[in-house]
C-alpha cells in the first residue's frame, strides 16, 4: 500500500491516493480529465481564452502600472544625491512651480549633525510640465552645472550640455552682482532665445523622432533641444533652471523642489529627519520616492486592482458555469464511473482536476497573450513600461490553479452527490 | 453447507412519486451460489433494473432483511462501505453497454482497474484478447460496433475479477449473432472461472444457457420450471 487513508477501502490502497487530491504521481487520475478536455477541443479552447484573457488583463494591468511608476522612481533614484526636498503636503504628482525660495539652499546646506555640516550640495529642481512626444512630459530646470550630477554613468549621446544655459547664467549672476536679484528688463530677448535649450532622453528622441537642432515651442518660447542623453536619467526633458525661471517668474529664483547630497551618504535617515525639522519640508530618502509614488496613486492602484478582480471572477464564472453544464450533460458518465465504485471524492476529483487543467492552459495563453500585449504597447505608446515581474507570473498562476479549483467546487460537489442508479439512467 | 455469494431476504423498493407509492419490489428473497449463472425474467416494468440496482448496490432499498454480498452485510454499511463493495465486488453489463466515450477501449478497462488500485500490468489487453478484440484496443467507444462495445463492457466487469457480474438486459440492443457471442462469452467466463453471473433477459434464448432461471411478477421471484 501506498499510503493509508480514510476511503475505507481494504485493498485499493493506491485508490485511496487517486481520490486524493494529490498527484499519485503516475497521473491515472488525470487520465479521464485530459481525455474529456481533449474531446471537447473547441469547448476546451473557449474556456482556456477566457482565462487566458483574464489573467492577461491582470497581468498587464500590474506591469503596466507598476512598471511606468517604477519606471519615473529608477529615474529619480539614478540622481547622485540621498535626499528628496518636497513642499510640505504635497502629493509626489504635484505639478511643480515656485515654491521655496533659494534662502532654502542655504539653509539646507549649512544643516548639521552635532556642530558638524553634513550636506554636499543642495541642487535646486524647477519642475513644470511640458507637451513633447505626444503627452504631457516632467520639464527638469535644473542648473547646467549640476548637469553631471543627473547624468552619472549615462552619456550624452548627441549634442552639448546647456551652451546657451551656461552662458545665460554667467550674463545673469554678471547682472545681480552682489543681490539676490537682478532687473529681468535688462537680458535681451535675444539673450534669452539663446538660452532656450532643451536636453531630452533617448526614449522621448525616439518616440517624438527629436534630434538635435529641433525646434518645439515651450512657455510662447522656440526651445532647441541641444542634447539628448541616455534613458535613464531623472528627467525626460531638462532646460537651464535660469531660463525657466527667467521665464516664467521674473528671473526670482525660486524652487520647486531639492535634490540633497549628502557628506556621509550613512548618515541619510538621521540627515533627513533633521531637515524635515529644520525645513518644516517634506524630506524623504531617495530610494522612497517609489512608495510616495505609489502611495500618490494609491486609488488607481485600487481602480485597477478592482478592474483587475472583476474581469478574473467573470472569467471564472464562466469556468463555474461550463463545468456546471457539463456536470449535467455528463450525468451518465459519473453513473458509470459509480457503477465502476468510485468513490465522492474521486468524483470530484475528476471535475476539479478537468477544471484545474483547463485554467492552467488559460493561463500559460494569458502569460504568452500578455507578453504580447506588451510588444503592441511597447510598439504604440513608447514611454509606457510593461514590466512583466515574475511576482505578477507567480500571481497569475496562483490566481489560475485557485481559481480553477474553486470554481468547479460547487459543480464538482454536485456530480459527487448524484445518486448512481438515477444518473445511470438519466437521458 | 451451501456457498451462497448473494443473499437476499425481504427486499422492498418504493418509489415515492408525490403521493403516490409504487411498491416495485414486494419482499424479494434470492440466493445465489458461487459460481451460478442466474437468469432473471420478467415483464417490462416489473422491477428487474432496480432489484439488480439494490444488489449491485447502486441504489438502497426501502426496506431489507437480509442483504449479504460476498460475506459483506450491505445493509449495515455506510455510502463509502457500499461503494467500496460495489467496486471490489462487484462487476456491471449494461443493456447501453455505458463504456466511458472519450477513452479507447483500453482506457476504459485500465480505469476500472485503477479504481481497484489493480496494476496494469498489461490485464486490459489480455481481457480484449479473450473477448476477442485484440484490434480493437486503442479504439473509442464511438469507433466501435454495438456487439463490439458490449463485449468491451463485458471485458471491463470480469477484468477486475469480481465476486459477481450484474448483466441488465446484456444482448437487449444487439443482433441475433452479437447476442449469441454474448452470451457465450458470458457461459466461457462462468465455465472459465467459476464467474457468478446474474443476468436479466427478455430472450428465453438467452435464459436457457443459465443454471438457473428465475421469473418475476409483481415485485416477487418465483422459480420457472
Ligand atoms: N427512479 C424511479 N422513480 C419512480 N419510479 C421508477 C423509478 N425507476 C423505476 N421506476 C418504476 O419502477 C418500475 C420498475 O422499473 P424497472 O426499471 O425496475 O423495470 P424493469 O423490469 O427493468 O423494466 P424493463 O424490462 O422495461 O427494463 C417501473 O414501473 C418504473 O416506472
Ligand atoms: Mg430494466
Amino acid at each position: 500500500m501506498k499510503a493509508a487513508g480514510g476511503a475505507g477501502s481494504v485493498v485499493g490502497g493506491e485508490f485511496v491516493l487517486l481520490g486524493g487530491w494529490g498527484f499519485t504521481g503516475d497521473l491515472t487520475l488525470l487520465r479521464l480529465p485530459v481525455a474529456n478536455l481533449l474531446h471537447h477541443k473547441l469547448r476546451t479552447a473557449l474556456c482556456a481564452a477566457a482565462v487566458g484573457i483574464g489573467v492577461a488583463m491582470m497581468v498587464v494591468q500590474l506591469s503596466l502600472s507598476h512598471g511606468t511608476l517604477n519606471e519615473v522612481a529608477q529615474r529619480m533614484e539614478s540622481v547622485d544625491a540621498e535626499l528628496i526636498v518636497l513642499p510640505r503636503h504635497a502629493n509626489v504628482i504635484f505639478q511643480g512651480g515656485a515654491i521655496f525660495p533659494d534662502t532654502y539652499v542655504e539653509l539646507i546646506e549649512s544643516a548639521a549633525l552635532e556642530g558638524e555640516p553634513v550636506v554636499a550640495k543642495a541642487i535646486p529642481v524647477f519642475l513644470d510640465t511640458v507637451r513633447l512626444g505626444g503627452q504631457q512630459q516632467r520639464l527638469f530646470g535644473i542648473d547646467p552645472a549640476d548637469m553631471d550630477g543627473f547624468l552619472g554613468s549615462r552619456r550624452l549621446r548627441q549634442g552639448d550640455l546647456f551652451p546657451g544655459g551656461r552662458a545665460f547664467k554667467q550674463r545673469i549672476e554678471q547682472l545681480r552682482g552682489n543681490s539676490r536679484r537682478y532687473d529681468p528688463e535688462r537680458v535681451t530677448s535675444d539673450e534669452v532665445r539663446r538660452a532656450c535649450e532643451l536636453i531630452i532622453d533617448t526614449r522621448l528622441a525616439r518616440v517624438g523622432g527629436y534630434s538635435v537642432g529641433d525646434v518645439t515651442e515651450v512657455f510662447g518660447q522656440r526651445f532647441r533641444i541641444v542634447g539628448v542623453v541616455e534613458a535613464g536619467v531623472a528627467g525626460r526633458v531638462f532646460a537651464p533652471i535660469q531660463t525657466i525661471r527667467h521665464i516664467l517668474n521674473g528671473g526670482v529664483p525660486w524652487s520647486s523642489m531639492f535634490f540633497v547630497k549628502l557628506r556621509d551618504p550613512g548618515q541619510a535617515e538621521v540627515v533627513a529627519d533633521a531637515l524635515a525639522r529644520k525645513l518644516n519640508a517634506n524630506v524623504e530618502l531617495k530610494t522612497q520616492y517609489g512608495s510616495l509614488l505609489r502611495d500618490s496613486f494609491s486609488q488607481v492602484y485600487t481602480y485597477i486592482n478592482v478592474a483587475s478582480a472583476v474581469a478574473l471572477a467573470v472569467c471564472f464564472l464562466f469556468i463555474m458555469l461550463t463545468m456546471y453544464t457539463l456536470i449535467l450533460e455528463r450525468t451518465r458518465e459519473i453513473g458509470i464511473l459509480k457503477s465502476l465504485g468510485a468513490t465522492k471524492r474521486y468524483v470530484m476529483a475528476i471535475v476539479v482536476w478537468e477544471s484545474v487543467l483547463v485554467c492552467s492552459a488559460g493561463t500559460v495563453f494569458g502569460i504568452l497573450l500578455a507578453y504580447g500585449i506588451r510588444v503592441v504597447i511597447e510598439a504604440t505608446m513608447p514611454l509606457q513600461t510593461v514590466d512583466i515581474q515574475w511576482r505578477w507570473l507567480v500571481l497569475a498562476v496562483a490566481v489560475g490553479l485557485v481559481g480553477g479549483a474553486i470554481s468547479a467546487l460547487y459543480p464538482g460537489y454536485r456530480a459527487a452527490r448524484l445518486d448512481p442508479a438515477a444518473a445511470l439512467s438519466f437521458e | 453447507m451451501s456457498d451462497a455469494i448473494l443473499t437476499a431476504r425481504g427486499i422492498c423498493k418504493d418509489y415515492r412519486d408525490g403521493d403516490r407509492v409504487a411498491h416495485v419490489l414486494r419482499g424479494i428473497d434470492l440466493t445465489v451460489e458461487r459460481g451460478e449463472f442466474v437468469a432473471v425474467m420478467g415483464p417490462s416494468g416489473c422491477g428487474k433494473t432496480t432489484l439488480l440496482n439494490v444488489l449491485g448496490l447502486m441504489a438502497r432499498p426501502t426496506s431489507a432483511d437480509v442483504l449479504l454480498v460476498d460475506g459483506a452485510d450491505c445493509l449495515s454499511l455506510s455510502d463509502r462501505g457500499r461503494t467500496t463493495v460495489r467496486r471490489e465486488r462487484i462487476g456491471f453489463v449494461f443493456q447501453r453497454f455505458n463504456l466511458l466515450r472519450t477513452i479507447s477501449a483500453r482506457g476504459n478497462i485500465d480505469l476500472a482497474l485503477q479504481l481497484r488500485g489493480a496494476a496494469l500490468d498489461g490485464q486490459a489487453a489480455r481481457v480484449l484478447r479473450e473477448v476477442g478484440l485484440e484490434e480493437c484496443v486503442h479504439r473509442k467507444p464511438g469507433h466501435l460496433s454495438m456487439g463490439e462495445q458490449q463485449r468491451v463492457a463485458i471485458a471491463r466487469a470480469v477484468a477486475c475479477r469480481p465476486a459477481i457480474v450484474l448483466a441488465d438486459e446484456p444482448t437487449g440492443n444487439l443482433d441475433s449473432a452479437n447476442t449469441q457471442l454474448v452470451i457465450d462469452l458470458f457461459r466461457r467466463f462462468h465455465d472459465a472461472y467459476g464467474l457468478t453471473v446474474i443476468m436479466i433477459t427478455h430472450d428465453a434464448g438467452c435464459a436457457s444457457a443459465a443454471d438457473r432461471i428465475l421469473h418475476m411478477k409483481d415485485g416477487m421471484l418465483e422459480p420457472v420450471e
